[in-house]
């Protein structure tokens, strides 16, 4: 398999993508093939959401009606109405928003620094410690919540959004440093023995070099803590008990379920109204994962 | 500094060192600030960069699994958490019930073979699509990783109501244009695990592919194309450069999959209403509510999470054990 | 092996103020007996036991209702009570917070766990009246129920729904209760009738599933559990007996059966195949009749709003669901929700003052206007029927005499572990018979009420 050899009229081949190189030399057809099943299975995969959207959009008696067609000829705000005249709606959004922050930063530093440490030095009990953190993430979350009840009781964190904070950020930490490990580890030792030959000061690597290198490593992982943190419930409804300002958006959502007559519309429109944000916050981030090291470990 | 391109079928350049946390660690002369390359003892430093970690998983995670282990044998329901109702020793009677309990048996059989093919399902579709994105366009590539994205985003009690509601055999669409007529996803036991399968590896996926794809973006270009070069099909270059340069991060992914899997619970418990029909659906985690969390009762409920604890730590340690054997360093 | 427990008063002023904490410690000799680490004394889980017994009469009122799905009318009611409150008592503040409906579990649990965050008075499910009781939660009010000069209008139902062991826990607010929705258009089309007995009931149904075969005659779920449990009562059948504070399953008593027998042979081709219908439970059969994919159904006075917004608007009847007699009307299950006060409130007397304005005459007949919700009171109930013809087959089934859980705290295992449900769906699916999947079901029930 080789470049193709005429001048390639595809704008890819200009395009300052790192990794062009890579992608250059397989050949035409196939990559149009592959091209054609990505987007048959972005389609396929955003079925359901389209679905949600959907839902949200129509009236009321549509959603669940035996003429289920993907689309509606008679679209309505109604929902998304129903979702806003929350009281505060506002509020628990921008709690959602400072929570989730709060926990992407703080786990993205911690964890490249613990991931540091467990790959780069070597010393007593690293495996163990390493199996350790995950231990917690073994158990029912519903097991845990009773301790961690009392826990933030007792330290006076209850009903604030330290509460979620806290927990969260001790949710996302083992899954961010066993991955960040893995970037850790794919930087060559060589580059670091390098910087210490040319005078680098160990912070200085850490923070220099080896930081930026490992930066598609930390974009997934925020994601990661991203979502889990933005989609908590569990959390949400156990520790914030008498401070209702301190909800957060997924008890918006909860309004409207009830067992008995659940609100669907409502449902779709609300998930909509929360799953947008993550998907900003990806097309955000993504730059990074996509440009990512590619050719920069040279 | 070309690092690994010598490393396309061999591990990249490392000391390969005895990665047995019980043993000693290997002795070597260490200057300070010099190193000489490879893994080496940092005297205080790697604790200095554990600490902040360490604090927070001592206080927020091994703290409450103490507890945990600790209410286990005790007799501690919400008359004991609130109404003030004294605490007694119960020492293994939570245990023994569970034990005994022969539904808990067959329940634990189910849970292991779904997580299984769940686990399988996931890594599979995550690294096939994670290969996939670094063989198309920008276009395409950013669509797929967007519709992706909003899987991984979408609540999974939401995600689990629309997948219902798509496969629903009065009101929904998929049986229409399958042509399944009004067959119902939900009544058999497998065809509702197949639809929590499908819904399951919907979600979660995104995740490995996200992370796979983030792995193949670290890889060094000239790792890849040395492979490209030698006419390495896609799935040979997978096998023999991919795979084993990811190793690290398809480790962790299978780990953490095997954890969320063998602890599903809303999509099992929404898709199939509370564990199918006269429970045929019922996985771990949802017994666990059943039986014990949906009525406060706090020790059984501990004791179950112990249990599922020491099944998981030594799936995870068994995992890891095999890929020491085979020459992996963890 | 009993430790012995060993309570020491630590008073926690900066979260508390006056109250005190009461932690449990385990004495840890008999821990270590087996071979647990030590300390472990030192570090008990932690419980809080309830505070309370203050009873200021003055500063802040707190009252958590729940949030429905457009609350803005009832706001303006409970504001309204609350203002009132407020006038009548110097120095007193009411704050009212709503909570979603499907995050209660957790609120309570952690207001029961944190006094320091509860509330003084709540609005909670009926059902949930034992388990509160059992946790320790909610305060005995029996001697302000019985001066309470509303409390004779209340139904017999409404005060079983806030008794157990014969004390009162709280005040009824309101009442839902389940009839038999149809359809007209489809009823005239086939000349049929609305049933008088429940036989009548199987036999309607299948006439319209004959002419129709796209349509269930009647919607029934194997897990809607409050639709399957007036064919039992009905039949005589009771799911359990009390003697002396103690139940027992009556589930697999003669009469029981016979109900169970009447409601699972709905499931069927002829009906409601059980492919489709053993998973539904109360929701999905109001959903299928209201897309129009069902004859009857049987649904509840709070789901109006679903049928007016699905294809049958307009085009459906409600009458009470029948007895096995003609002219009788089988026993409706009562739910509803109840406001009780905290057993951890500092403001004993203000707290129930508020919740009997709450749970009021006057209140519920303005919580009717504006949120549909069916007084508690058999007079007033009356009164707004006159007003309201939709509700009128709703209050005769009340006024027909209805039924309730078992108040023990052991139905909210019951009830969370399924074990209706399953019964219902071993049998419709063909696992097992109607003898077999009641004493299985009964035996679980005793189960949970021996615990």
């Amino acid at each position: 398999m080789s470049a193709p050899a005429s001048p390639p009229t595809s704008a890819d081949a200009h395009a300052p993508v790192p990794g062009h190189r890579f992608r250059r030399r397989i050949r035409k057809p196939w990559r149009l093939a592959a091209e054609c099943a990505a987007v048959l299975i972005a389609l396929l995969v955003a079925f359901p959401l389209y679905w949600m959207v959907l839902s949200a959009f129509k009236p009321a008696g549509e959603i669940r009606s035996d003429r289920p067609v993907p689309w509606t000829l008679t679209p309505t705000l109604d929902s998304f109405r129903r979702v806003f005249a929350q009281q505060e709606f506002g509020r628990y959004f921008l709690n959602s928003l400072l929570v989730a922050g709060a926990v992407v930063l703080a786990s993205a530093l911690i964890a490249f620094l613990a991931a540091t440490a467990v790959t780069r030095f070597r010393f007593r009990l690293r495996t163990t410690l390493l199996v350790l953190f995950l231990a917690a993430q073994m158990v029912p979350v519903e097991a845990l919540t009773i301790p961690l009840f009392f826990l933030m009781r007792d330290v006076g964190a209850l009903n604030s959004l330290l509460s979620l904070i806290l927990p969260h950020l001790a949710f996302s930490l083992p899954f961010a440093i066993w991955m960040l490990r893995g970037f850790v580890k794919a930087v060559p030792e060589a580059l670091e023995e390098q910087a210490f030959i040319d005078g680098a000061s160990r912070t200085r690597f850490l923070w220099q070099i080896l930081f930026p290198l490992v930066f598609p490593g930390l974009v997934a992982t925020s994601v990661f803590s991203f979502i889990s943190t933005w989609n908590d419930f569990l959390f949400a409804k156990s520790f914030i008990i008498s401070a209702t300002e301190n909800s957060t958006l997924p008890m918006a959502l909860l309004v409207f379920f009830d067992t008995e007559t659940p609100d669907w519309g409502g449902v779709m429109a609300a998930s909509t109204v929360m799953t947008l944000p993550v998907l900003v916050f990806f097309v955000c981030v993504h730059r990074r994962l996509v440009s990512g090291l590619g050719g920069a470990v040279k | 500094m070309s690092v690994a391109t010598g490393g396309a079928k061999s591990r990249p350049r490392r000391t390969p060192g005895p990665a047995d946390a019980g043993g000693p660690p290997r002795a070597r002369p260490a200057r300070p600030g010099r190193p000489t390359g490879g893994a080496r003892r940092g005297g205080w430093t790697p604790w200095l960069y554990l600490a902040p970690a360490l604090v927070v998983l001592a206080g927020l995670l091994v703290y409450p699994v103490y507890q945990l282990g600790l209410i286990s044998v005790l007799d501690y329901t919400q008359a004991q958490v609130s109404g003030g109702e004294p605490t007694s020793f119960q020492g293994l009677g939570n245990y023994a019930e569970l034990l005994g309990d022969p539904q808990f048996w067959n329940v634990l059989l189910a849970t292991v073979v779904f997580a299984a093919a769940c686990v399988l399902g996931t890594m599979t579709v995550g690294c096939a699509l994670a290969v996939l994105l670094t063989r198309v366009r920008a276009l395409p590539r950013l669509l797929l990783m967007l519709a992706a994205l909003g899987a991984w985003a979408t609540p999974a009690i939401t995600g689990s109501t629309v997948w219902v509601f798509l496969f629903d055999p009065d009101f929904g669409p998929v049986n229409r244009v399958l042509g399944l007529g009004d067959f119902a996803w939900t009544y058999g036991r497998l065809s509702a695990f197949a639809l929590v399968f499908f819904e399951v590896v919907w979600c979660s996926f995104p995740l490995v592919m996200v992370t796979t794809y983030a792995g193949i973006r670290a890889v060094p270009t000239e790792v890849v194309e040395a492979a490209t070069l030698d006419g390495a099909s896609v799935w040979r270059t997978w096998r023999s450069v991919l795979a084993p340069l990811l190793r690290p991060i398809l480790i962790v992914v299978t780990i953490q999959s095997v954890i969320w899997d063998f602890k599903v619970f809303t999509q099992i418990y929404v898709m199939t209403g509370g564990g199918g029909i006269a429970k045929q659906n019922l996985v771990l985690n949802v017994y666990a509510y059943q039986k014990a969390f949906a009525s406060s009762q706090y020790s059984l409920g501990s004791a179950i999470g112990v249990v599922m604890l020491l099944i998981l730590l030594s799936v995870t340690l068994l995992y890891l054990k095999l890929l020491r054997r085979n020459g992996e360093e963890i | 092996m009993k430790a012995e427990a060993d309570k020491s008063v630590k008073s926690d002023k900066s979260v508390t103020g006056v109250r005190g904490f009461t932690r449990v410690r385990a004495a840890g000799a008999s821990l270590l007996a087996m071979g647990l680490a030590a300390g472990l004394a030192g570090c008990a889980p932690s419980t809080s036991s309830g505070g309370g017994g203050q009873d200021d009469k003055s500063g802040t009122v707190r009252v958590w209702l729940f949030r429905e799905v457009g609350n803005e009318p009832k706001e303006k009611v409970v504001d309204k009570v609350a203002d009132r409150f407020e006038e009548q008592h110097d120095g007193v503040e009411v704050d009212v917070q709503y909570i979603p409906i499907d995050s209660r579990a957790e609120k309570i649990k952690g207001a029961f766990n944190d006094p320091a965050s509860a509330p003084d008075v709540i609005e909670y499910g009926n059902t949930d009246t034992a388990g509160y009781v059992a946790d320790g939660g909610l305060a005995d009010i029996s001697d302000e129920f019985g001066s309470w000069g509303a409390a004779r209008a209340l139904d017999p139902t409404a005060k079983k729904s806030v008794t157990v062991e014969g004390k009162q826990y709280g005040l009824p607010l309101f009442v839902g209760v389940r009839a038999l929705y149809y359809r007209t258009d489809v009823f005239e089309e086939l000349g049929l009738e609305p049933p008088r007995t429940l036989d009548e009931l199987a036999a309607t149904a299948k006439r319209i599933r004959a002419a129709h075969e796209d349509m269930y005659g009647i919607a029934v779920g194997g897990a809607y559990t409050y639709g399957a449990m007036p064919f039992i009562w009905a039949h005589g059948g009771e799911l359990a007996r009390e003697k002396g504070g103690s139940f027992t399953s009556a589930l697999d008593a003669a009469p029981a059966k016979k109900g169970i027998r009447a409601y699972t042979s709905l499931f069927g081709d002829d009906n409601c195949p059980a492919g489709k219908c053993a998973k539904m439970g109360g929701n999905e059969t109001v959903e299928v009749f209201a897309g129009g994919k069902a004859g009857m159904a049987i649904g509840g006075d709070f789901n109006r709003q679903a049928m007016e917004n699905g294809k049958v608007e307009g085009e459906y009847g409600v009458v009470p669901l029948p007895g096995v007699e003609k002219g009788d009307i089988a026993p409706a299950f009562a739910g509803g929700n109840n406001i009780g006060v905290l057993k951890s409130t500092e403001h004993r007397t203000l707290a129930v003052r508020l919740a009997e304005q709450l749970a009021g005459k006057r209140t519920q007949e303005q919580l009717f206007e504006a949120m549909g919700f069916l007084p508690t009171f058999s007079d007033t109930r009356r009164q707004v029927a006159e007003r309201e013809p939709f509700v009128k087959p709703f209050v005769r089934t009340l006024d027909a005499g209805t039924e309730f859980v078992p108040a023990s705290p052991a139905w909210g295992t019951i009830d969370s572990s399924l074990i209706l449900p399953e019964m219902f769906q071993r049998i419709v699916s063909g696992k097992d018979d109607v003898a077999g999947a009641a004493a299985a079901a009964a035996e679980k029930m005793d189960e949970a009420f021996a615990e």
